[in-house]
């Protein structure tokens, strides 16, 4: 079943950060998009809930180098 | 000429490195294709033979990918100064919309440079993200695999996408000088400025520390603060404010030539031109009721000239070799805006002043700055 949450991202620098943050959609698998805001300091990810867990990306997002500071659903 | 020198030198020094933070990640990108075949390669070829063939740091494979990557920008760049350029030249603007643009954007860097310097979240609104249709294509591009030198051609071309806060002061300049050729021009000596910086660093390092790193954005921020406060307070001095920090060092620094002699500059009779001397180096002690005024590389000599009110006037320009953009004068007040020949002269005719009225004039970029005091 397909999901969607946005995830606020903390350390983000400059608008190339939100292009680094969305390789999640190439990367990890069940990810179906992925779409990160610079200037909102947030990323709305939509996924597959059979495939992956909200904890995984939170995981993926963290080894990227940067933090979660709150999951909201989308 | 100076502008072209002073493109290529900003290119060089802050404009390559502020580059480097925004668009390094392209670059990168383009060139982690490159760096895997290779390594796919060299394994292959490791198998089979019993050598180690690991290329060293800095092989000429890799230089080619860069080459590429900053050959297409520096092109992509140069086209872009002369679409401004023409833009510019098609919409003349007024110096008032000049400075009204020009205010906009030094606030525009200023809020930059604020961000840069993770001041407050608020000042994010002044980061340019291109759409996430654009992201994406650059990502799959990127990381599409293929080894050609398609990849880092594309994706030096897509570098105008995301220009630096320098590299936006420098297309606003392109804009400003209202000519396709110099546009151009601007634009791919400031590009092929910054191109040695993109080179060194990633064909030595690719990356730079992280510590590095952030002392670098903090010193960026502070030339692009620095950067926009100027274009601010030349924006309101080519607004005509006789208050402004130019205007202050322009007057502290008066122009002592010889035509800054009272004498020659105070009211002389007026000749119709068809009399006058055509030789700017003979015709210094003008005549009665004109105002001569040179115009050097560095700004106009006299800068503060002393005029009689209540009297039209003509204002003489002369320029020799004059390459600047103090070429380009100005005066907000009269709605006056004229473009000298590098060696030449212009006339201006000067309707009647008030006694005790200041008209201030300046180049078109509010640089270079002067003031008529109408005094008697």
């Amino acid at each position: 079943m397909t999901r969607n949450i946005i995830l606020h991202i903390g350390d983000m620098h400059c608008p190339n950060c939100a292009m680094t943050l969305e390789q999640i959609e190439d990367t990890l698998q069940g990810v179906q998009q992925a779409e990160a805001s610079y200037q909102k300091g947030r990323m709305r990810v939509v996924y597959d809930e059979s495939a992956l867990s909200e904890a995984e990306i939170r995981r993926a997002v963290e080894q990227l180098g940067y933090t979660v500071t709150a999951v909201l659903p989308g | 000429m100076i502008e072209i020198w002073l493109a290529f030198l900003t290119g060089l020094t802050t404009g390559g490195l502020s580059c480097l933070a925004v668009q390094g990640g392209l670059l990168a990108s383009s060139l982690a294709n490159q760096i895997e075949s290779d390594l796919r390669q060299s394994t292959r070829t490791a198998g089979k033979r019993k050598t180690n063939p690991t290329p060293p740091a800095g092989q000429p494979r890799m230089a080619v990918p860069i080459g590429v990557f900053l050959l297409a920008k520096l092109l992509a760049y140069t086209a872009l100064g002369f679409l401004l350029g023409l833009a510019g030249q098609t919409f003349q603007l007024s110096p008032l919309a000049r400075a009204v643009f020009q205010v906009l954007i030094g606030v525009f860097m200023i809020g930059s440079a604020l961000r840069m310097l993770n001041v407050h979240p608020i000042f994010r609104i002044f980061a340019i993200e291109p759409p996430a249709f654009i992201r994406r294509r650059l990502r799959r591009v990127a990381a599409s695999g293929s080894a050609s030198l398609a990849t880092p051609a594309f994706l030096g071309v897509l570098t105008v996408l995301i220009p630096c806060g320098i590299t936006q002061a420098m297309l606003a300049a392109a804009l400003a000088s209202g000519n396709p050729l110099t546009g151009a021009v601007l634009m791919f000596a400031f590009t092929l400025g910054t191109s040695p910086v993109f080179f060194a660093v990633a064909y030595f390092a690719t990356r730079l520390g992280a510590r590095l790193e952030k002392h670098f954005m903090r010193f960026a921020a502070l030339v692009v603060l620095l950067l926009g406060l100027f274009a601010v307070d030349t924006g309101i001095t080519l607004a005509g404010s006789p208050v402004s920090l130019t205007r202050l060092v322009n007057n502290a620094f008066p122009q002592t030539t010889a035509a800054s002699d009272p004498a020659v500059l105070e009211l002389q009779p007026y000749q119709p031109f068809s009399q006058q001397g055509n030789s700017p180096e003979t015709d210094t002690a003008a005549d009665e009721g004109t105002i001569t005024i040179q115009v050097l590389n560095n700004g106009y000599a006299p800068n503060v000239v002393y005029a009689k009110a209540g009297t039209p006037l003509k204002m003489r320009l002369v320029s020799k070799g004059v390459y600047s953009c103090a070429l380009a004068f100005v005066i907000p007040s009269l709605g006056v805006q004229e473009m000298l020949e590098p060696t030449g002269e212009l006339w201006i005719d000067i309707p009647p002043q008030k006694k005790g009225a200041r008209m201030p004039f300046s180049c078109s970029m509010g640089m270079y700055t002067g003031v008529v005091v109408f005094d008697s």
